[in-house]
């Protein structure tokens, strides 16, 4: 066996180098996003902007989790979390009428796996005049409630989910939210 | 007295040929290293796959179709910049590889972890405006420039000049513009909640592959390379100097990359195709020029130094004084095989090529010092026979400015460009 020559020795630092470099990517960076709280408390008394001219009235207790609210003109997503709950509304651009947008939610829900829709589909109304329809699924351990509403070139899906019993206590107080949103169109730019 | 003339690649940037790979390669700690790299990209982009072709696959199948098919031509433009000193195919494949499945594999989650961090240390309105042109950048150009460092790891005698550092760092964004874009694509599927569709697809394609294509990541990973390639090329110059070159390379591929994403401009020039044009212009010409005059320095250092080698022969059956000229740019190459093709045909025009392509390979050996020149020199005097017996025996420019049909091709090219460009916009509702 020949001897570790320093040309070797030279390119197997590098090499480790280059995979500490990577490692300090996949692994640090998810690392650093863990150790930071993500959750921010939320003011319950005025409305909160969700983006794309949509506001909602945030439930008593709810917290924003910053990782997966992202607020801009055009559209937007938040997420409320109440305790284990998950209370999230994504809003985007749509030119389609209530039912295709009801079916698109649908669609993604069914597409994951181990999710499936149940219960019939309701109507719902928010106190702004907004209609829409909600009904129910379920995954893993978890239960689930959506409800679509379709307003100004938008839509904008709710999700509820969490274990039955934190959905039981909770639901009357995320229903009242959903209540409360409303939809103003964007100005003309 | 006047002093004597100094060639480019003397003055600035000494071209060191190295020689051709072998499986000393084998014998580095490095190579192996890289490999299991690479496996272990290749395997988490295969479970990704996996998860979409499960749900998805007749729109993958269509991704992975009309993206590998936009990366033929771009492979073969950027396997074309170093025309004079080609880089070995198992270095480019690896280069294409590590975009393709190590950035990306490191990049997802890793610049969701980054747009996540700015939100909790910023707000969601900074990542909801800047997390994509911050978070994106940050991680991707570092991982991609880290694909150059990989082959400088595994064949250093191959990074011989600025222009081996462009190539290879445009390999690696391009192999991750590629994958990148079949992502997006079945991103798009999913969140359009129609199921197994491939109209999404075709619309990532149009906004990605067309309007983006040209100056995405295979320009900021040719930056990034160039700033690789000469601290690696440039001995001659202070360690500090070259890492600071080096730096500035990865900071100009970070930098066009953070403009490309960035919500400057988004609403400054209205709603119309038009509109989206110019903004695609401001934002993506400033790192093509920059590339552009980049290439075009390294490859005029370059050929200078491997024109000097062939000139020295004095053998005008091997190469004449008008052909050297004629082999030191791309465009004049063009143009000699453009002239053959008009003199004597088709294949006289595939045989200047051969030409070209064997005095090169002549140059290379020659500058490698390679002692037995035969095979190559044979293999110039072959293409010169059937030039001879197609009567165009010489693989010159034509005198003047050039053939007037090329220049009209070449409008009418970028004109075609352009409709392209804009049926894509007004496609996509930008008209």
């Amino acid at each position: 066996m020949g001897s570790v020559t320093r040309r070797q020795l030279t390119n197997l630092l590098g090499a480790l180098s280059l995979v500490a470099a990577l490692g300090g990517l996949a692994f640090g960076l998810p690392a650093l996003d863990h150790a930071l709280p993500a959750e921010r408390s939320v003011p319950v008394d005025r409305p909160y902007d969700i983006g794309g001219g949509v506001t909602v009235m945030p439930p008593p207790g709810a917290r924003v989790d910053v990782t997966e609210t992202r607020p801009t003109e055009t559209s937007g997503t938040v997420l409320f979390r109440l305790g284990p709950v998950r209370y999230f509304i994504s809003v985007q651009p749509f030119d389609g009428d209530l039912r295709a947008a009801v079916e698109r939610l649908r669609q993604r829900i069914t597409g994951t796996s181990g999710y499936q829709v149940t219960g019939t589909e309701l109507t719902v109304a928010t106190a702004g005049g907004l209609a829409g329809l909600q009904g129910g699924y379920s995954g893993p351990g978890r239960g689930g409630r959506y409800a679509v509403f379709v307003a100004d070139g938008h839509t904008i899906e709710v999700t509820v989910s969490g274990a039955d019993l934190d959905l039981g206590r909770t639901l009357p107080a995320i229903d009242a939210s959903t209540r409360t949103l409303r939809s103003a169109p964007e100005p003309a730019r | 007295m006047t002093a004597e003339p100094r060639l480019r690649s003397a003055r600035s940037a000494p071209v060191q040929p190295g020689s051709p790979p072998d499986l000393g390669v084998l014998r580095l700690p490095g190579f192996w290293i890289v490999v299991a790299v690479l496996a272990v990209g290749a395997v988490r982009m295969s479970m990704i796959a996996g998860q979409f072709a499960a749900a998805y696959p007749i729109a993958l199948l269509t991704a992975a179709a009309l993206f590998a098919l936009l990366a033929v031509p771009f492979w073969f433009v950027v396997s074309e910049l170093d025309f004079l000193e080609r880089e070995p195919l198992g270095l480019r494949v690896l280069a294409f590889c590590w975009g393709g499945l190590v950035a990306t594999a490191v990049s997802i989650p890793a610049s969701a972890a980054l747009d996540d961090v700015i939100a909790k240390l910023g707000s969601p309105h900074l990542a909801a405006d800047w997390g994509a042109a911050l978070a994106g950048p940050t991680v991707e150009e570092i991982a991609k420039t880290l694909g150059v460092v990989a082959i400088v790891l595994v064949a250093r005698a191959q990074v011989n000049s600025v222009l081996d550092g462009v190539v290879y760092g445009a390999l690696v964004g391009l192999g991750f513009q590629i994958v990148e874009d079949i992502v997006y694509a079945m991103g798009a599927v999913a969140l359009a909640g129609r199921g197994d569709h491939v109209e999404p697809v075709i619309t990532t394609f149009l906004l990605r592959g067309f309007l983006s294509g040209v100056w995405s990541h295979t320009l900021f990973g040719a930056l990034a390379g160039a700033g690789i390639g000469y601290l690696v090329v440039r001995c001659e110059r202070t360690l500090r100097t070259r890492i600071g070159v080096a730096m500035l390379g990865v900071l100009g591929a970070w930098a066009s990359h953070v403009l490309w994403n960035s919500p400057l401009l988004r609403d400054g020039l209205g709603n119309g195709a038009i509109a989206l044009l110019v903004v695609l212009v401001l934002k993506g010409l400033p790192p093509l020029l920059l590339i552009w005059l980049l290439v075009r320095s390294a490859h005029d250092r370059e050929a200078d130094y491997y024109a000097e080698q062939l000139a020295a022969l004095d053998d005008p059956e091997l190469i004449t004084p008008a052909e050297v000229e004629a082999l030191k740019s791309g465009s004049r190459r063009a143009s000699a095989r453009w002239h053959a093709r008009v003199q004597a045909g088709f294949r006289a025009r595939a045989a200047v090529r051969r030409l070209q392509r064997a005095q090169a390979r002549l140059a290379v050996e020659l500058s490698r010092g390679t002692e037995d020149l035969g095979r190559w020199c044979r293999e110039v005097r072959r293409q010169r026979r059937i030039l001879n017996r197609l009567g165009h025996p010489e693989a010159v420019v034509p005198e003047g400015k050039g053939p007037w049909r090329r220049t009209a091709s070449a409008v009418f090219s970028t004109a075609l460009a352009v409709a392209v460009l804009w049926a894509a916009v007004s496609t996509l509702g930008g008209g």
